[in-house]
């Protein structure tokens, strides 16, 4: 009462402002729904058979031959198991030696020939992480033949991106003291990156490429879907031989093999940071 | 203060001490153990992959051979096709049902899975960070394979997919912003003794509301992503054409869909990157 006695002009001006701020809400709130309306229609209502699909019953019983576990395929899992995580430190190791160049043209502080290289860079690391893995794996099971190989450069190709990007801002937000200081005792370029620049980025990117190495492991997990070996190819001779339990056992392997890179990656990261 | 005398009366330090190491002594060694592990492993999955290291030599020579011959010039009168220009349209569309639903349930998800704030420790807080953790371990072309063996083809697979996806992707970086609030408002309002609810509405969801808009729009560009993808296995979309001409061997039609998935995620992660930048500036 007495603050709109005291300031009208303002407390007039600020529920104005708050009104506004309403509407818009409200508006956007519409929009939204309104969205999602007709997205629901036309995708799920208008493209479903629902005929075949039948009542909830049939439904109800067609996810029931999921829940059992075939124990005794598990012996058979280590292998593509081990496979899998294999794909996923060499596809890692390969993104990371790939994105040198990249980060090296990617981070506006280093880049040798700004106006060419640093947009040729960011434009690399979009398309890197823009093409899903299954496309990258199509690609190169195309290019270089079913096998393991396709799926490390599938996998390499997709880790790019995320790397290179991390790395290039870690070297980007460079403190400039420690480089000033080496020079000033007389280091040498190589001894400047020696004991200036390296420390102060290689915890933070060899904490990115552990993190990417853990999801890789979910990404290497499906390329056998494809043709790229892994725990993915027997996923897909489960399914295609009508053996849901075993569908199940092979997402069981793949569930503790994630456990155990976030463990390790949890463990690692700790350890190198 | 330091004198003459006091500074040449300190012990000598013998010289090979004198050398700094940033690592002492058992450090290193386990340093080096676990670098030796690490390069034994890889030498030994080169190996046990059979992987053919002398094809590097001349790989991007190969590779850009097949794109130039096979795979260029891409199609583009096949993806100027109608039908094809409504399945992308379907593809945006399943993105964006998956990745709301998906963030509807990882709101309480994420709720219930972070440490500081879960209404119950003992039982709600392992469920939910396993629920998170399998969504999210799972990847979205086996949500697609299974939704599609119980409810059939269509793009309800393909929405549900999604929506698994986002739940544990979403639900992850919720419970990490959510775990990193300021607990003085929880606090306040558990000693004025609000109930769980309405300390979660009114004491956590304010603080993150903002990080939590930030998060959703990156969420619904990663489901566009996975979108583009799910059709592959019968989930509906672009995916379905992909496939199609995978298998006939058509690279021309194949390239011509690459360049439409890229371009539409190049305009999906303009869009994102500005919503965010507004959403930051709103704040």
């Amino acid at each position: 009462m007495t603050v709109h006695a005291a300031n009208p002009e303002l407390v007039e001006r600020i529920s104005a402002a708050r009104a506004r701020k309403k509407t818009s809400r409200t508006l956007l709130a519409i929009v939204v729904l309104v969205l999602v309306a007709i997205s629901v229609e036309t995708t799920i209502v208008a493209d479903t058979d629902w005929e075949r699909m039948g009542s909830l019953g049939d439904v109800l019983q067609n996810a029931a031959k999921f829940f059992a576990v075939d124990w005794s395929l598990f012996p058979n899992l280590i292998g593509p198991a081990l496979e899998t995580i294999m794909v996923a430190t060499l596809g890692t190791l390969l993104g990371v030696i790939v994105c040198v160049p990249a980060t090296w043209f990617g981070a506006l502080n280093i880049t040798p020939f700004k106006p060419v290289t640093y947009p040729v860079a960011r434009l690399m690391m979009t398309l890197s992480r823009s093409i899903h893995e299954i496309v990258w794996a199509l690609f190169f099971v195309a290019a270089v033949g079913l096998g393991a190989l396709a799926g490390v450069l599938a996998i390499a190709m997709r880790s790019v991106g995320f790397i290179a990007k991390m790395s290039a801002e870690a070297i980007e937000d460079l403190d400039p003291k420690p480089v000033e200081a080496i020079r000033a005792v007389g280091g040498s370029e190589f001894q400047v990156f020696i004991y200036a620049i390296l420390p102060q980025v290689l915890p933070v990117i060899i904490g990115v490429v552990i993190f990417e190495w853990e999801i890789n492991i979910r990404r290497s997990s499906i390329l056998g879907l494809v043709g790229a070996g892994g725990l993915g190819l027997v996923f897909f001779r489960q399914m295609n031989t009508f053996n849901y339990a075993g569908v199940t056992s092979v997402i069981v392997a793949i569930l503790i093999l994630i456990l155990f890179g976030e463990i390790v990656s949890h463990f690692t990261r700790k350890a190198v940071t | 203060m330091l004198t003459g005398p006091m500074l040449t009366a300190s012990p000598r330090i013998p010289a090979s001490t004198m050398e700094w190491r940033r690592f002492k002594y058992p450090q290193s060694l386990y340093r080096y153990f676990g670098l030796l592990a690490a390069l034994t492993f890889i030498c030994y999955s080169v190996v046990y992959l059979n992987i053919p290291l002398e094809r590097f030599i001349g790989l991007f020579g190969r590779v850009g051979d097949l794109l130039a011959n096979r795979y260029f010039p891409p199609d583009m009168d096949y993806i100027a096709d109608p039908d094809y220009l409504a399945s992308v349209l379907d593809t945006i569309k399943m993105g964006y049902l998956g990745a709301l639903f998906g963030m509807l349930l990882a709101i309480p998800l994420a709720w219930f899975g972070s440490w500081n704030v879960s209404p119950s420790r003992r039982f709600l807080y392992p469920v939910a960070r396993f629920l998170t953790m399998s969504t999210r371990a799972v990847h979205e072309t086996i949500w697609a394979i299974l939704f599609v063996t119980v409810l059939g083809y269509g793009m309800l697979a393909g929405v549900l997919a999604l929506t698994m996806f986002c739940i544990g992707f979403a639900g992850k970086l919720f419970a990490v912003e959510i775990e990193a609030i300021n607990m003085g408002p929880v606090e306040a309002m558990r000693a004025t003794g609000a109930n769980e609810l309405q300390v979660f509405a009114y004491g956590v969801f304010p603080q993150v509301r903002v990080a939590f808009t930030g998060i959703g729009i990156y969420t619904w560009d990663v489901a566009f992503r996975a979108a583009t993808v799910v059709g592959f296995f019968g989930a509906g979309g672009m995916g379905w054409y992909l496939k199609r001409n995978v298998l006939e061997i058509e690279t021309h039609r194949v390239a011509a869909i690459m360049v439409s998935i890229i371009a539409l995620v190049l305009v999906s992660e303009g869009v994102s990157a500005w919503a965010r930048v507004r959403v930051a500036k709103a704040k």
